[in-house]
């Protein structure tokens, strides 16, 4: 029998989501990286990118897109980050906007280091919005 | 003379019920803002907790934390206040009391502090007083998004950093009920935790990626920023308690006088009438 765990995804407005799960796939700074029940103990601090996770009992993964933060690996997974949205409140169309945007911000570069640092983590943050939406960049194996 | 007196009492009574309407129409207006911010803000509350825990288990379970944050590594010279007003006014006591709180503590500053004003009002009379304002948000509060309250810390963090400034202090309004609310100040940066030896140790090993110096650094920033979000967040509720108070006094008043004014006119009204019958009586009684 699988074991389980509670996976709680925080935001600062409010709990995204609170359940049972068996596995979760995040974004670490070094990569993807996935944690099942009974992980060593561990904070890790996460990118702009997809979290995937298992409900117990169930085959299917969740996704949604967060916007980097933490993850708190003990017995139970909690995640922190500063926004974190389902496949279905995504606005595609936004999406693509914003990242074209930020893409213009890039192309007339200013002197000003943070503001291509924004339009970096603006074009990583719409990206996964997109892979979301259209149900993640890895397909579902 | 008193038909004279008569129609002033009348526009006088115009107008107090002109103004009943208005601060009614405001009362209820700030309850029921006062209500959606009220969610917002307890919301909010329940995650609060959960940063600051972490920075206390780090630090109490490492001896690799880094001590810039930490109090007493260098002397505190220059204070950044954060000062959270409203932008507007009618809302009783509101904003003097933070402005009051923070004027105290300026005092007791030996530099000249900056100053991130948050609302117009702390914004207005600081600057006035020409204190440096680093940073400041004007728009309404109940409408921030975590987003722009990291555009508010992000500066304050770099300077911490930089050495610019030594020591944040935030002034805002608590929320106690929807009657009372209290200024409180509170410390941000540099953090004052004791190590304690008496709080638990964890049983197991922590793997900090990609290291504990820089999970720290980031818990910090987060804290300060969601320190200030939650106090924005709960000033703006304290905003419109404190406005559906007041308002709700002056409806009180307003009523009292309308009242008291009707009486005066009805008094008034038989003094004329009085007057017109013993002036007929008089008249009368000089035929006879």
């Amino acid at each position: 029998m699988a074991r389980s765990m509670t996976l709680e995804v925080i935001t600062p407005s409010k709990l995204f989501y609170k359940g049972e799960v068996q596995l979760v796939i995040v974004r670490t700074l070094t990569g993807d990286e996935g944690f099942m029940p009974r992980h060593t103990w561990a904070v890790k601090l996460l990118n702009a990118g997809e979290l995937w996770f298992q409900e117990a009992g169930s085959t299917d993964f969740k996704i949604a897109a967060i916007a980097g933060g933490f993850i708190d690996v003990k017995e139970n997974i909690i995640i922190f980050t500063d926004a974190a949205e389902w496949p279905e409140d995504i606005d595609l169309e936004r999406a693509i906007r914003e990242k074209e945007k930020a893409e213009n911000w890039l192309k007339n570069p200013s002197d000003d280091d943070s503001e291509i640092a924004r339009a970096k983590i603006a074009i990583l943050k719409n990206l996964t919005r997109m892979h979301v939406k259209e149900g993640g960049h890895r397909r579902k194996r | 003379m008193a038909a004279n007196n008569m129609r002033d009492i009348k526009r006088r009574i115009k107008s107090v019920k002109g103004m009943e309407h208005i601060t009614n129409a405001m009362k209820l207006v700030s309850a029921a803002k006062l209500r959606r911010a009220k969610n917002t803000f307890e919301r909010t509350r329940e995650y609060f907790h959960f940063v600051t825990e972490s920075i206390e288990e780090i630090f109490n379970n490492t001896s690799e934390v880094p001590t810039r944050y930490l109090k007493g590594n260098r002397e505190i010279k220059k204070t950044c206040f954060i000062i959270m007003t409203s932008s507007r006014g009618l809302c009783g006591s509101y904003n003097s009391n933070v402005i009051k709180e923070a004027a105290e503590q300026i005092a007791g500053c030996k530099e000249k502090p900056h100053i991130v004003a948050i609302g117009n009002k702390g914004k207005e009379h600081f600057m006035k007083r020409d204190y440096d304002i680093i940073g400041e948000y004007m728009l309404p509060p109940e409408s921030i998004s975590f987003i722009e309250t990291q555009q508010i810390s992000k500066p304050i963090i770099d300077m911490y950093n930089s050495e610019e400034i030594d020591e944040v202090v935030m002034i805002y309004t608590s929320f106690i009920n929807s009657l009372e609310q209290s200024v409180k100040s509170v410390r941000l940066l540099p953090f004052e935790i004791d190590k304690d030896p008496s709080s638990p140790k964890l049983e197991k090993l922590v793997e900090y990626e990609p290291s504990v110096e820089e999970v720290f650094n980031y818990l910090v920033s987060k804290y300060v920023e969601i320190m200030v979000y939650g106090a924005i967040v709960e000033s703006a509720t304290c905003e419109h308690a404190a406005r559906r108070m007041a308002m709700e006094s002056a409806t009180d008043n307003a009523r009292e006088m309308i009242q008291e004014l009707n009486l005066f006119y009805n008094r008034t009204r038989q003094a004329v009438i009085t007057n017109e019958i013993s002036e007929i009586v008089g008249g009368a009684n000089a035929l006879k």
